[in-house]
């Protein structure tokens, strides 16, 4: 490939993720453009990414990977100065009920809405029916018990939520246990407590 | 009269607890005790202190309070009383400790998804597409069979509360119903989800015409799309669908 084409390509990657809402994978990128070898698409992405992420020439726009995916977003520092030009108030956050629900199906899924109560001690039929409104999380099939209940499991919004590749970059509990180690005494992990593994195989 | 303020005898607590577990563990870690080592009883009556003075319980949940309550007095009173020990059975204590470890986890995954959330709410995505891009009339966004079930459950309850008088029962058949669907749909276009169930007569009428849009739905007739969020469901052929989407193309 000449630099020209090298240039062209990349020009042309930029302006669908300009245009996309969603982050875009890299096969479909690839096969669009009928690249055939992983590395030529990883050289041209890395011309995209020396653009955007070099520190010593900031741009309001930053490309992420998410989702398994590619997408622009503007560039953090920038929040609050959206915040007051456009004076919206930002998404709202998910509330504590919300979060626990949201914690046990990213750890556990797919799990029941008896199980996520069980968990938490209190009956979690609302925060599952607003996560299922934001598409945070879906249902995934049926387990095969009395009653035929139906297992939620995290989504792919869930994943561009937090910005996250999949479910592998969610900290395990043994990174997190070190995290609150010295904020919080006593520590509940001594003895040799088995961490809960993110399901890598769910989406 | 009276005023309802609390005194100033007790504290105020204004951080609510999400529920029993949460109550629990905040005992525990106040009373610096090692959830390992406790025995559940020792916390018991500060337990139910709180319960009292309802410090912190959101009066909603207070079933789920009381519950764990029933929980702590039963571990305590087996506690009083000797009993053989029987291996198989799993002691109510246990299970709750084991209970309350697994929520400690829940809680430190929680808080790190906060913090996940806040920095990624810092990043400003593309949220649409314009709506007349590309001349093309909706944006379609297919919804799922929940968002379908919600809005059919919030119009019978609409129907519901409407009084009706019957004069004669008619019988609504399947095939029926998917004729006189398919034939609004070739005269119309599409059909609108809510407008359409509002003018039906019956609640037998709805739940036959509501099971067969999902059938024809799953068998790919049929596409059930939104064109903005809370917006309203439309329902259209799928052979009406590509037609659209062809039209925009060209």
């Amino acid at each position: 490939m000449t630099l020209e084409q090298v240039n062209s390509k990349l020009a042309f990657i930029e302006a669908l993720l300009f245009v996309s809402k969603d982050p875009v994978e890299p096969s479909r990128i690839m096969d669009f453009l009928e690249i055939k070898e992983i590395g030529e698409f990883e050289e041209i992405l890395k011309g995209l990414e020396n653009f955007y992420l070099d520190p010593q020439n900031k741009r309001g726009i930053t490309l992420k990977r998410c989702a398994n995916g590619l997408q622009l977003a503007t560039h953090p520092d920038f929040h609050d100065a959206l915040k007051d030009f456009f004076t919206v108030r930002h998404a709202s956050k998910l509330s504590l009920a919300s979060l626990e629900t949201l914690a046990i199906t990213a750890y556990r899924q797919p799990v029941t809405l008896a199980e996520i109560s069980d968990l938490r001690g209190v009956n979690s039929c609302t925060p599952v029916k607003n996560l299922l409104q934001k598409k945070l999380i879906k249902i995934s099939g049926r387990k095969k018990v009395p009653g035929l209940p139906a297992l939620y499991a995290t989504s792919k919004e869930f994943l561009i939520y937090f910005g996250l590749n999949d479910l592998a970059q969610l900290p395990s509990l043994e990174e997190l246990t070190e995290l609150f180690e010295e904020k919080e005494q006593p520590s509940l992990f001594q003895k040799g407590e088995s961490p809960v593994e993110p399901d890598p195989t769910g989406e | 009269m009276e005023t309802m303020e609390p005194t100033a005898a007790y504290q105020v607590q204004t951080h609510s607890f999400e529920g029993p577990m949460d109550l629990l563990l905040h005992l525990i870690r106040k009373n610096k005790l090692n959830i390992l080592e406790i025995r559940i009883s020792e916390i018991t009556s500060e337990y139910l202190y709180y319960l009292e003075k309802l410090k912190g319980i959101n009066p909603s949940r207070e079933s789920d309070f009381l519950m764990t309550a029933a929980t702590l007095i039963y571990i305590k009173s087996r506690t009083l009383l000797p009993r053989p020990e029987d291996a198989d059975e799993e002691s109510p204590e246990r299970k709750l400790i084991h209970s309350l470890i697994e929520y400690e986890k829940i809680q430190k995954i929680s808080m790190r998804l906060r913090d996940i959330e806040y920095s990624e709410l810092m990043f400003w995505r593309r949220e649409e597409i314009g709506e007349n891009f590309e001349n093309r009339e909706y944006a379609l966004e297919e919804v799922s069979a929940f968002q379908l079930a919600e809005i059919f459950f919030s119009l019978i309850k609409k129907k519901e509360e409407e009084e009706f008088l019957y004069v004669s029962s008619r019988h609504y058949s399947f095939e029926e119903k998917r004729k006189e669907i398919l034939a609004t749909l070739d005269n119309h276009g599409f059909l609108d989800f809510s407008d359409y169930v509002s003018r039906l007569d019956s609640l037998e009428e709805v739940l036959v015409s509501f099971f067969t849009i999902l059938e024809m739905i799953k068998r790919h007739m049929l596409i059930a799309v939104q064109k903005q969020l809370f917006g309203t469901i439309q329902i259209w052929s799928r052979d009406e669908e590509n037609r659209a989407l062809q039209k925009g193309d060209a």
